[in-house]
């Protein structure tokens, strides 16, 4: 605060006035491109029609307006560096004045794509705090020339924090924090197979499969593929059974090959250093990106895994700070790293990754006897329900109970929905030492949140008229930046232990 | 690390909130009730639940009139000390919110048509957290919200210097 007193803020610190890079004309025609698919489609399809001539006379007029507008917003766009903020000046009808004060620049990302990559350019975005909660254009330079966007990183460094970073420029870097080779990377991938991409190709398969003349689960797409080879048609043929074992293999396949590959273009040569302020990320294969993450403003620590991941030891370790990770919520600082690796990484930012007195606390076994005492009326309701539909069945003289089985599942997932409680309550705990508190919660997609207790908002303990019966409530915590889905709570404390732990919170 | 008492001396707000509560269900009950008797006398005359639906609103209308606006009031309150702010409010789902005075952004004091016609006015206050990131406290005497938007703002001024 004392140097923004002694040096005069008006005009005239403001540097001249720059344009972004003339390739910005090349560079940005993806993202137009992007938002006319169905003009090209559309084109696409008259061609196939024979319409060349509107075809053609669309397409043109396409490239045209697009590289028009392009220019025009080239021409409109200027940007002035100065001492203590950068002022944006955009837009042709609507003219948009946009000053950005340094102090409040959380961090600068530098983004490649592979265009940008080929010209030396890179795309500059300053994140704010406010960037957090709106669509995240606050201050993007879309098409900079990279050693340009290089030197206003460091300018804006340099007038945050008053001290240059030598590690950024200097070529001979020191040991980054963590990296991940190409083994380390390919593994990462392997367990990222997603199911929801399976389940989308299946039910692709099954709804369009006849259109495009994909579907595995067909013999007749075996038999075509396999007419070299007649004993394995015939197979194929004979048994529906083997149609339905390939295509469950090849989506399953075809999953792991997604996995696979969305890891590798994201996080190819993952590298992360420790700078004097906080963290810094390069990651990418097509798409680089360079991000910082300055350690003052991180709100919360994340380790989160996967049933499958879990056992093999593996962890994810994101931060919660006030920007956003380019849209996509917490910053992923270690997307595989295993327990000790996060350890090292959390504990130049935040402190240790477990609690050091190693005295966690369980939550109450209300968490399971609450849901159960729910069900358990419901589930003799519906026991009376099949039983009496069994009676009715006998008395009619027919063979099947119309209720007997809507019955049977709704008590077998009413059990089993007690049971993953029960599983979860197990890996439920949370432990306070004197910085941090640690909250873990989940059995299937198990995570432990890192909360240093300085950065609580507010604190709200939470009951309703079920939870009131067995005396427990939820403690739940406000927490500033992240996604709407870091949610930090405790479940199913008792009463008097929620409000001492509160107090300890606030104290 | 000393855990610091959290405020308990729960004070209700004004009891002029109620009427506030009042005017605001009946603004939403009456349309509706008027609504239903329309409903009823075009289309559900002739039929066998004719008069149920209009006299359904009805009772719910007059106990979310009469009635709630009371428990309503009555499960509202808050505390303040130096350094807190607490506000209890519900009882079917009940939240018991603790503000740390450092903690706040920004404060409005608001005040609708209804709490300009019966003299209360709202607290809000904004932290910077995601869940739960604003805090209302309705039902205060607009010279209390004054008050406590003062004292937080002289704690929020302390720890900016």
């Amino acid at each position: 605060m004392t140097q923004a007193t002694t040096i005069p803020m008006d005009k005239t610190v403001l540097g001249p006035a720059e344009r972004l890079h003339p390739l910005y004309l090349i560079t940005g025609l993806p993202q137009s491109l992007r938002g006319a698919w169905g003009l090209l489609a559309g084109s696409v399809l008259l061609a196939s029609q024979d319409k060349w001539l509107i075809a053609v006379l669309m397409v043109a007029g396409f490239v045209v307006v697009s590289i028009g507008s392009l220019l025009i917003r080239w021409l409109k766009l200027e940007y002035r560096v100065g001492a203590h903020e950068i002022r944006i000046d955009s837009g042709w009808l609507n003219r948009t004045s946009r000053a950005i004060p340094f102090d409040r620049v959380t961090d600068v990302d530098l983004e490649q794509g592979p265009l940008h990559r080929l010209f030396g350019l890179a795309r500059v975005r300053l994140e704010t705090g406010a960037s957090a909660g709106a669509k995240g254009e606050d201050g993007v330079l879309h098409t900079i020339a990279l050693a340009r966007a290089e030197t206003l990183r460091e300018h804006i460094r340099a007038r945050r924090t008053g001290i240059t970073d030598p590690q950024i420029s200097a070529e001979g870097e020191p040991a980054p924090l963590f990296a991940m080779d190409n083994r380390r990377v390919a593994f990462a991938g392997a367990f990222n197979f997603s199911l929801a991409v399976i389940a989308g190709l299946f039910g692709v398969t099954q709804t369009m499969g006849d259109v495009i003349g994909f579907d595995p689960f067909r013999r007749v797409f075996w038999a075509d593929l396999l007419e070299r080879s007649e004993p394995l048609q015939r197979l194929v043929m004979a048994h529906q059974i083997v149609a339905f074992i390939g295509g469950s293999i090849m989506l399953l396949l075809l999953g792991v090959g997604t996995g696979l590959v969305r890891t590798f273009l994201r996080e190819y040569r993952f590298r992360l250093d420790r700078t004097e302020t906080g963290l810094r990320r390069r990651r990418g294969l097509l798409t680089l990106t360079d991000v910082t993450i300055p350690a003052r403003r991180v709100q919360a620590a994340i380790l989160a895994t996967g049933p499958v991941r879990k056992y093999f030891g593996w962890r994810v370790l994101k931060l919660q700070s006030l920007a956003m990770d380019g849209g996509n919520g917490d910053h992923v600082v270690a997307p595989f790293a295993t327990e000790q690796e996060a350890a090292a990484i959390l504990g130049t930012v935040l402190g240790p990754i477990a609690p050091a007195s190693g005295n966690w606390r369980p939550v109450s076994s209300a968490f399971v006897s609450s849901l159960a005492w729910l069900l358990i009326p419901a589930a003799l309701v519906a026991v009376l329900l099949g039983m009496f539909s069994i009676q009715f069945a006998e008395l009619s003289g027919s063979d099947a109970a119309p209720l007997a089985g809507p019955v049977i599942i709704w008590i077998l997932g009413a059990a089993s929905a007690v049971a993953f409680r029960w599983l979860s309550w197990r890996q439920t705990r949370f432990a306070l030492d004197d910085r941090n508190l640690f909250v873990e919660t989940g059995w299937w997609r198990h995570r432990r949140n890192i909360l240093p207790v300085g950065k609580i908002q507010s604190v709200d303990i939470a009951e309703n008229f079920w939870s009131r019966l067995f005396g427990v409530c939820t403690l739940r915590l406000g927490v500033a930046g992240g996604g709407g889905f870091s949610d930090h709570h405790i479940p199913a404390l008792a009463r008097d232990e929620a409000t001492s732990l509160r107090a300890q919170l606030l104290s | 690390m000393t855990a610091e008492p959290i405020p308990t001396d729960l004070q209700p707000v004004e009891p002029a909130y109620r009427n506030a509560l009042r005017a605001r269900a009946a603004i939403f009950w009456v349309p509706l009730f008027i609504g239903a008797m329309i409903l009823n006398k075009v289309v559900l005359a002739e039929t066998p639940v004719g008069d149920v639906l209009s006299a359904m609103v009805g009772v719910v209308g007059l106990s979310g009139i009469f009635v709630a606006p009371d428990r309503i009031y009555r499960r509202l309150a808050y505390a303040i000390d130096d350094r807190l702010l607490r506000t209890v409010r519900g009882w079917l789902f009940l939240t018991d919110t603790v503000v740390p005075f450092v903690r706040v952004q920004h404060i409005d004091v608001t005040r609708g048509p209804f709490d300009k016609l019966f003299g209360t006015a709202t607290l809000v206050v904004h932290t910077a957290g995601t869940h739960n990131s604003i805090v209302t406290l309705p039902g205060l005497s607009p010279g209390r919200a004054a008050e406590i938007r003062e004292t937080i703002r002289a704690e929020i001024r302390a720890d900016a210097e």
